[in-house]
């Protein structure tokens, strides 16, 4: 059995963690940052890049790298067409089916995009456990976290990218509660808590008591369409609103760089009363760009969107048959609540300071570590109990809804629903299953179609089939059912209607390790290729060298230096192809052809060393030499 | 004569783990301490371990479910054989479904009605005919809104609207409140007649008379339960009327 994270699957950044010795710990890299940003970026060639390298492409290949892809999983494309005019990357698919994201010609599914990026997540803690020394080092199964407000789409999106990833989810739960375990660990008192989380794109209200370690979801409710991203398309509208004003053609560079300025211009607002949005003059903006802001006109534009989140905040509190005053502690999840405007609103709305002791960046990621640790060690001190955040419910005749399991319900749950046939010999019924609040079908969510098969030959009416709906701990929908009289189970098909099915899963995962393997050539070919760089690098260095002449004075054999230059000529047109094995031969080849020149450098530079010279600067230019 | 109701008590569960039986109430096996697969016998009182009353003690409520959700709850059946994974999801969503309808007095008594085999106290055919205790209040009402969208309709002040459709919904919110009062009143009845003379206990000379008196209270429950969820339908007309008025 390998190992078991926790993983934090943002909008805008994504982490690991994992237990280690009872304490949850995110997982960094070397330069002490948790957070992968997530976004994927591919090149001409079909290389993947993922994270801080792919955040980078941002700039300079907008059209091949797609961010926010939280935001369309489980999605139709009805329902982002609003928002797809400011995205660089192409945006597609056919009502009510999945959404297709176009990168350089290839075309992605958002779970697909997600893999990647969990991919990237697993790889990171895999190259910890292993420089850690162990031996099983393998990250084979995770917790993720998702959204309190996602509905049974976009939780199955979610567990098909991790199924993409090659990971078995042991587990979805829902982010606020995730950060709720990660504060519940120092003090495991008992009391009402309200977590409140606005992140990158999504926004969740979870109302809880805590008890004897039980930590009881009263109530949830959300907007899966409400995060930081909001705050900077206001900014870059306006921007992009000036800067057309002035005559500059809109290009995804131009979306990026204002992107990107309008980004840091918020976190500064964060700190100061005033910030400046600065674009630097560069090809896309050749005049550049500059703005400043202030701390209140920022918070006249955001406070529309900051008050969105208040009527989900009133209604959990009015589902939890509680009042403001009820709340004892108040608990800020998500980089958004960084914004000193967004936390005095909630403040004034429970009437209490929050807390945000921990990151809230980090906080998911580290509850959702300790839910892991649940599982696989059957660890018993806490229990997380959590809700359906919508009702489920089916299209009954009219187009109207008829509910199944009310929102708020603990899960896991179940309901059922009698159907029979409607005329004579009848043996198939199609339902349709729904979820949401609203009465009509076509206001609800689709989740999917069903069509109950095989039903005895019986005059109308006379069957009674019961359908059994099971809301499972992840909140996700499975439907079983049989026919009461005869006792014959009956055969389901289904159809999600904005998620990939079984089928469509197992492709992708065949074709992913087909891709894997294609990754995988793709960075030995990137490490080939930096190494040969390097090696071409130091030589040419060492020849244009103003002393070259006096070091090596009568120390080369004749034509030395020409086996140099042809060698050197030879890599660099092999280096502009792909065969990693001519690469890396070319390389051994100018090593070969060097190493001489080498020695003779390096005992001159010993021998001036010597003389008198300072011993760091004998050493900064042995550096220079290309060694084997 | 009437026959006394047969108690419905199935005697076991077939353990899948040992094969050893289990009475239907229990969760675990006797023999092998393992989750037992849940059984399509029994019913959320017993599975909470309580009495079939209507008044219960809401913290206890709570801290049963709290117990048994640690018992049962799927995260700690990860690493079980598959037929006890499935029996922990089986037991936990009872668990669930059964906490939600014990939660509230209402539900209880709508719960307790299909136990005790009265139909549900839902309006038969959608529309059903005002409750006759409800027809003075329902008259009134009716002809007050039906005054009020006039003058909305007309462009009447909203905040004049307002206060009118507020002092509307006083006397329902009365009759709210008496009607929570007299499902009280009878549940307290039906536990005392339950206690007094359980299932199977009762001796052949009290049998007639308790049996007719328990029947009267059910029948009283459903019928508060009618007007109640009529009452609920009122007041929602008039919070709609109220949107319409303008926040």
């Amino acid at each position: 059995m390998g190992k078991v994270v926790g993983i934090d699957l943002g909008t805008t950044n994504s982490l690991v963690a994992f237990v280690h010795e009872g304490q949850p710990v995110v997982l960094r890299d070397g330069s002490g940052d948790a957070l992968v940003p997530s976004v994927v970026s591919v090149d001409e060639d079909g290389t993947i890049f993922v994270g801080r390298e792919a955040q980078r492409r941002l700039l300079t290949a907008p059209g091949r790298t797609v961010y926010s892809v939280k935001r369309f999983m489980g999605r139709g494309i009805e329902d982002v067409s609003g928002e797809a005019s400011l995205l660089p990357f192409a945006v597609s698919g056919d009502p009510a089916g999945v959404i297709r994201i176009g990168l350089g010609g290839q075309q992605f599914t958002p779970p697909e995009i997600s893999a990647f990026v969990l991919r990237e997540l697993k790889r990171r803690a895999e190259d910890y456990f292993q420089a850690q020394g162990e031996f099983d080092f393998e990250v084979d199964r995770a917790v993720i976290t998702v959204p309190a407000y996602f509905n049974d789409a976009q939780r199955t999106a979610t567990r098909d990218a991790g199924r993409l990833a090659g990971l078995e989810v042991l587990r979805i739960i829902n982010e606020p509660t995730a950060a709720s375990l990660a504060y519940g660990l120092d003090k495991r008192d008992r009391g009402v808590v309200a977590v409140y989380d606005l992140g990158g794109g999504t926004f969740d209200i979870s109302i809880l008591r805590v008890e004897d370690g039980v930590f009881q979801v009263l109530a949830t409710n959300g907007d899966t369409h409400l995060g930081g991203d909001d705050v900077d398309l206001l900014l870059v509208g306006q921007v992009l609103g000036e800067l057309r004003g002035a005559g500059v053609t809109q290009t995804a560079e131009l979306v990026q760089a204002v992107r990107r300025a309008a980004i840091h211009a918020k976190w500064d607002l964060s700190e100061q009363e005033q910030a400046t949005l600065v674009i630097e003059p560069s090809p896309v903006l050749p005049a550049g760009y500059r703005r400043t802001i202030t701390r209140d006109a920022f918070e006249t534009m955001i406070r529309p969107l900051v008050e969105r989140t208040l009527g989900p905040c009133r209604q959990a509190l009015t589902d939890a048959g509680l009042q403001p005053r009820d709340i004892d502690e108040v608990v800020l999840v998500g980089g958004s609540t960084r914004i000193p405007l967004v936390r005095r609103m909630v403040e004034e709305l429970f009437g209490r300071a929050p807390h945000s002791e921990l990151n809230p960046d980090e906080v998911v990621a580290l509850g959702a570590a300790v839910q892991a640790d649940i599982l696989i060690s059957g660890r018993r001190e806490m229990l997380l109990l959590d809700v359906t955040p919508l009702s489920l419910g089916i299209e009954t005749m009219g187009g109207v809804v008829s509910k199944i399991i009310l929102r708020n319900s603990t899960i896991p749950a179940t309901g059922r629903e009698m159907f029979t046939t409607g005329i004579d010999s009848q043996t198939a019924v199609d339902v349709h299953v729904l979820q949401g609040e609203r009465e009509l079908a076509d206001d609800c969510r689709s989740l999917a179609r069903f069509k109950l098969r095989g039903i005895p030959p019986m005059p109308a009416g006379l069957p009674r089939i019961e359908v059994q709906f099971q809301i499972d701990a992840n909140g996700i929908l499975s439907v079983s059912a049989h026919e009461l009289r005869t006792g014959i189970s009956q055969a389901i098909e289904v159809k999600p209607s904005y998620g990939l099915t079984d089928q469509e899963v197992e492709r992708m995962l065949i074709e992913s390790f087909e891709h894997a393997e294609a990754d995988f050539d793709a960075r030995l070919l990137i490490e080939a290729v930096n190494e040969a760089e390097s090696v071409v690098h130091a030589t040419e260095k060492s020849l244009r060298r103003p002393d070259f002449d006096v070091l090596t004075a009568g120390q080369l054999a004749p034509g030395e230096i020409d086996a140099i230059t042809a060698a050197l000529a030879s890599i660099k047109t092999t280096m502009a192809g792909s065969d990693r094995a001519a690469i890396q031969a070319a390389t051994k080849t100018l090593n070969h052809a060097t190493q001489h020149l080498a020695e003779v450098m390096m005992n001159s530079s010993v021998r001036e060393a010597l003389t008198g010279r300072r011993v760091d600067d004998v050493q900064r230019r042995a550096d220079e030499v290309p060694h084997a | 004569m009437t026959s006394k109701p047969i108690p419905i008590r199935p005697v076991s569960l077939e353990c899948r783990t040992c094969g050893a039986g289990a009475p239907v109430d229990e969760h675990f096996c006797p023999q092998c301490s393992r989750i037992l697969a849940l059984g399509r016998h029994g019913d959320y009182f017993t599975f909470f371990g309580l009495e079939r009353r209507l008044r219960l003690e809401p913290q206890d409520l709570e801290r049963r479910f709290r117990e048994l959700s640690r018992k049962f709850h799927p995260d700690y059946y990860y690493n079980a054989p598959a037929s006890e994974r499935l029996a922990s999801l089986e037991r936990a969503s009872y668990l669930n479904d059964a906490y939600r309808v014990l939660r509230s007095l209402p539900s209880r008594v709508e719960y307790l009605l299909s136990l005790e085999g009265l139909p549900p106290a839902r309006d038969q055919e959608g529309q059903a005919k005002v409750p006759a205790a409800l027809l003075e209040e329902v008259f009134a009402l009716n002809e007050e809104l039906d005054e009020i969208r006039t003058m909305r309709e007309g462009g009447a002040d909203p905040a004049m609207l307002r206060a009118r459709i507020e002092a509307a919904r006083t006397p329902i919110e009365r009759k709210r409140d008496e009607h929570e009062q007299q499902l009280e009143t009878l549940s307290m009845r039906w536990d005392d007649l339950a206690t007094a003379a359980p299932d199977g206990a009762t001796s052949a000379a009290t049998d007639a008379a308790t049996l007719d008196a328990r029947r009267a209270t059910l029948t009283a429950l459903r019928d508060q339960l009618l007007e109640r969820h009529y009452i609920q339908n009122l007041l929602a007309t008039i919070e709609q009327e109220l949107q319409h008025a303008g926040a």
